[in-house]
């Protein structure tokens, strides 16, 4: 990308670190390996927000995985997420400093605070932002947006207010890897911690949130005439299992009794938007991909390189449901169970969930 | 308890039709509904209205049109309607349709004890304007609340965020976000709506009676601008893999690590 | 003149496409399996006040104008068209008569709980040997007292089997007092009333449709509509309201066609091209639409005349047949599109196509309806009426229909 003149008045990629979570910092590892080509642009640094109470070691994680500069707020008021509290502190910070852009991830946390911050210093925000680029000729970042559930995309630009602000939807860039060699700079601003008297957090319960609504799922596997029977449809059920997510069936598998009419896609059928589906055994006819243009990502399995399936799918695998699949499973079981491992360890570093 | 819900007319996702000139969504003939998680918010006003008594008034920016969901609140059950329309407030961003929102909540008499809005809305999605109100009018705010108690002079509430189920007490007056579950949505009765348009009345406010100058609000007021709208790209990449079963089962699992599917998933 | 629907109309129709499409549509295919009525969304639907569409707030209806109750009607329909049937005939035919012509004990004691929804009405007007021919019904009033004792058959009952409140058509004999055509306001738990097993239809299932006899059935004289002899003059009135109510429905029958076909056509590809490509497809659907526009017009017309107190007998008869028969074109050309598919359970276009054909029959067969618009023609002076001028007919003057 072509490198810009510094020649403005703002200055600065900064990065809202949340690192409440093991999900929640993968997030700001995306968001620093994004801001750093941003930053590379505009010919600049990535700078990461950190606030908390015994922090510094995500400071040091930050900068290993591409951050300049990391500003550390430690207080113990700021243990746990506070809009008020968390908006003062950061505001201050900009108006000290001008940074260009401001960017955090699109969870819970970063849209209920974002706004609140956007209109303290009176600034433009785009919500949940699935692209992000500098644009050549006026050095403005362009915003890429979802509108209307996702039918449109609307392309958001903020050109007379600094900073330019923007929540990320999770999952859309690719974090760096770990170079533990990388350095940066660790600063610790003076910050005036206000204890917040107008809300207050009671208590904080994990929920296992289980969606057994196809229509709100966010993984769906399908299965279809090409399983061949009940026994393999089962296999499609234990992977959405695994996957939690749901079921969804063709008109075939349902006909032939392999799962019920309340599962099928399509024209008569559901019409679903997951964030994943994988569809199996399935040739694409028009009458069942009609339930699933919605879905953000299609990985499609079929024995034949030429079923029209593969055109609607992002990723096609020509093969053998009945050979795949049970070895598709067994690889999930082990990869998750490390996951769960490590998951447990994160969650034993932050517990208290705020 | 008197009670604010910011409602906002929006077109029905089945029908909506773009304007690609003038890169905005058409609303001539196409349906217009209140926008759902703000029904699901008139809903709370008035079971807590019930519960606790006092006023609920509904508040609506928008073009004339927007008149019709004023009404559809009356009938459901709202005291007072407020359509805020001006000419002037066409292209505003949510920094500017919150600004206008808030200078209007603060020109209501009894001063409301709560404004409640809906999380987001269908057509932008973008869930700013609560809290954006909150902060102009110095509000402690939560956003995305399933479940409301009193208590006293504040109010416990339930919200699901990022994966975890919080109760947090705040104070009033305050300003909530709703999210689906806290209400079910009822259906209006057709006398009442027949009642709320031809007997009740609703204030109309413009730039002169909110005392706004034409700076502060419409395209001139506002910080983000739509410079483009395109609908997704619909060739999705294609990328066929054929090979052994490992292979093929390597890349999906590679494929589903790249997604984070595979990571413990937060609440959405 | 308007010719766009008010705001409040429009925001009365998607309230009720709201309500259909979240409570009755999904009913829908149940009813027309089993034949039975859903009686948890009847009561729903009472308590949002469908069933008083056009009956003033006072009484608990819902006090709407003709136009906006077309509207409801038709959503209704396009969603449920059994239930459609059954608010459209309780509304025009037996609670807005009650309305029109009771008196105040009447009101208080029939049109209250129609109007709430807590009975179900009912016109029974057709006999096994009187179709068409009204006028050679056998069901005889005989008084006695001050009482009558009705007998008689009536058969092809909407609304039959579900019914509380029923206005029955039978001749008193013309030597008596005030004889000939009376229409008799007859409770269905009144001795001598007796009500026959629903009748196994094509379509519109899930509307009880029952015979309904009479057995040396007493009947008080207050129960009577309006006065003795004066029974024709209120069946041609109600029938008027009733053939707005049942275009409405035939309307949302053939509305519910096009879009299922547009979706259809969008997304089925032969030849390597979407149906929407082809001609014949493309004719289809622009005739079904025309023609849509066309009955939406006729109904709204003779609607908006009944709201503005004038005769609309002529129009609401033109409105009815035209609808009618659309409904029946657009289920034909819509299972056509579907092709194979179209002729299975699958889709909703078979259901359609079933329940349609009985809105060019009943309220007046499409045959009756345009004698009724022939015979007006000729009563004519000065040429052929149109939405330019409008003066009142003679005809409709002759039969005393101002206003209803």
């Amino acid at each position: 990308m072509k490198k810009m003149e510094n020649n403005r008045s703002s200055d600065g990629v900064w990065i809202f670190g949340d690192c409440r979570n093991h999900f929640q910092n993968r997030v700001t590892l995306q968001l620093i390996a994004k801001g750093k080509e941003l930053a590379e642009t505009l010919n600049t640094e990535v700078t990461v927000l950190v606030l908390g109470e015994q922090v510094h070691q995500y400071a040091m994680e930050y900068t290993a995985h591409g951050a300049d500069v990391v500003m550390v707020a430690e207080h113990p008021g700021l243990k746990y997420y506070q809009v008020e509290m968390y908006t003062a502190v950061i505001a201050r910070w900009i108006e000290a400093s001008k940074p260009d852009i401001l960017l955090a991830g699109a969870t819970s946390f970063g849209r209920e605070f974002f706004p609140r911050l956007a209109k303290r210093v009176h600034t433009g925000l785009s919500a949940d932002c699935i692209g992000l680029e500098v644009d050549p000729e006026t050095g403005n970042l362009l915003q890429t947006t979802p509108a209307f559930g996702g039918e449109l995309l609307a392309e958001v630009v903020t050109s007379r207010h600094r900073p330019q602000m923007a929540t990320v939807r999770p999952g859309v860039f690719q974090e760096l890897q770990h170079n533990s060699k990388a350095t940066g700079r660790i600063l610790y601003p003076e910050i005036d911690v206000q204890p917040e008297q107008r809300v207050q957090l009671l208590g904080s319960q994990r929920q296992q949130v289980r969606k057994n609504n196809l229509e709100e799922a966010q993984v769906v596997v399908v299965g279809g005439r090409g399983l061949g029977s009940k026994e393999q449809f089962e296999l499609v059920s234990e992977l959405a299992e695994l996957l939690e997510g749901e079921v969804g069936a063709t008109r075939p598998a349902v006909l032939a009794g392999w799962s019920e009419e309340e599962r099928l896609l399509g024209q008569t059928g559901k019409a679903v938007k997951p964030r994943l589906l994988i569809s199996i055994g399935t040739s694409g006819a028009l009458q069942y991909t009609a339930g699933i243009h919605g879905a953000e990502t299609i990985i499609a399995i079929n024995r034949d390189p030429r079923a029209p399936i593969f055109k609607m799918a992002d990723l096609g695998l020509v093969g053998d449901s009945t050979t795949l699949l049970p070895l598709l499973l067994e690889a999930l079981r082990k990869r998750i169970k490390n996951h769960y491992l490590e998951h447990i360890a994160s969650s034993v570093r932050t517990s208290g969930g705020a | 308890m008197n009670i604010v819900v910011c409602i906002k007319q929006v077109p029905d996702e089945r029908t909506i039709r773009i304007d690609w000139k003038a890169m905005t969504i058409l609303r001539e003939g196409v349906d217009s509904i209140i926008n759902p998680l703000d029904y699901v918010a008139l809903e709370a006003a008035l079971d807590l209205r019930r519960r606790a008594g006092g006023r609920v008034t509904a508040v609506s920016m928008g073009p004339p049109q927007s008149e019709g969901s004023l009404r559809e609140a009356l009938a459901a059950g709202a005291d007072h309607g407020i359509l805020l329309t001006d000419p002037a407030f066409a292209g505003s961003d949510t920094l500017a349709t919150s600004h206008v929102l808030a200078r209007a909540i603060s020109k209501i008499r009894p001063l409301p004890d709560l404004v409640l809005c809906g999380m987001q809305t269908i057509d932008s999605d973008t869930g700013h304007v609560g809290p954006q109100i909150a902060e102009e009018l110095n509000l402690p705010q939560v956003c995305g609340v399933m479940e409301i108690h009193l208590k006293g002079d504040s109010l416990v509430v339930k919200r699901l965020n990022d994966g975890f189920l919080d109760t947090i007490r705040i104070t009033l007056p305050g300003l909530l976000s709703v999210n689906q579950g806290l209400c079910c949505v009822t259906h209006l009765p057709l006398g009442a709506l027949e009642i709320a348009f031809s007997q009740r009345s609703i204030a109309r406010w413009g730039l002169k009676e909110l005392g706004l100058s034409e700076e502060e609000v419409g395209v001139r007021g506002s910080a983000t601008r739509v410079q483009r709208l395109h609908p997704p790209a619909s060739d999705r990449e294609g990328e066929l893999v054929s090979g052994s079963p490992h292979v093929l089962v390597d890349r999906l699992t590679h494929k589903l690590e790249a997604l984070r599917i595979l990571d413990e998933e937060d609440g959405k | 003149m308007r010719l766009e629907p008010t705001m409040k109309q429009a925001v009365i129709r998607r309230t009720v496409k709201k309500f259909a499409d979240t409570r009755l549509a999904g009913a829908a295919v149940e009813m027309d399996k089993t034949g039975r009525f859903p009686w948890d969304i009847a009561r729903e639907m009472a308590a949002l006040q469908y069933f008083g569409l056009e009956i003033p707030i006072d009484y608990g209806g819902a006090g709407l104008d003709a136009v906006s109750s077309a509207m409801v009607v038709e959503e209704i329909s396009r969603a449920n068209a059994a239930m459609g049937l059954c608010v459209s005939v309780h509304n025009s035919v037996s609670a807005y008569p009650i309305y029109r012509f009771g008196n105040h004990d009447q009101h208080e004691r029939f049109l209250l709980p129609l109007a709430s929804g807590d009975k179900i009405g009912t016109f029974c007007l057709t006999e096994p040997n009187a179709g068409s021919d009204t006028a050679s019904i056998e069901s005889t009033a005989t008084l006695k007292g001050d009482e009558y004792v009705l007998n008689g058959n009536k058969i092809f009952v909407t609304n039959g089997g579900i019914s509380g409140i029923n206005l029955i058509l039978a001749r008193v004999d013309p030597a008596e007092n005030g004889g000939g055509f009376t229409v008799f306001i007859v409770e269905s738990d009144r001795k001598g009333l007796e009500k026959g097993p629903p009748e196994d239809l094509m379509g519109m299932r899930g509307n009880p449709v029952c015979p309904i006899s009479l057995n040396d059935c007493c009947v008080p004289g207050e129960n009577i509509l309006g006065k003795a002899g004066e029974g024709m003059k209120i069946v041609l009135s109600s029938l008027s309201g009733g053939r707005i109510g049942i275009g409405a429905q035939a309307l949302g029958i053939a509305q519910a066609s096009l879009d299922v076909s547009l979706k259809y056509a969008r997304e089925r590809y032969q030849f390597g091209k979407s149906l929407l490509e082809f001609e014949p497809i493309q004719k289809f659907l622009a005739d079904m639409a025309i023609r849509i526009e066309g009955a939406r017009l006729l109904i709204y017309r003779a609607s908006n005349l009944k709201d503005k107190g004038l005769g609309y007998a002529i129009e609401s008869a033109m409105a009815k047949l035209y609808a009618s028969e659309v409904a029946v074109d657009a289920t034909r050309m819509g299972v056509q599109i579907h092709g194979g598919y179209g002729y299975t359970k699958a889709y909703p276009i078979e259901r359609y196509y079933r329940d349609a054909k009985v809105c060019e029959i009943y309220e007046g067969t499409s045959e009756i309806q345009r004698m009724v618009i022939a015979r007006s023609l000729l009563r004519e002076k000065g040429g052929p009426r149109g939405l330019g001028e409008r003066p009142q007919s003679s005809a409709s003057r002759d039969r005393g229909e101002r206003g209803l």
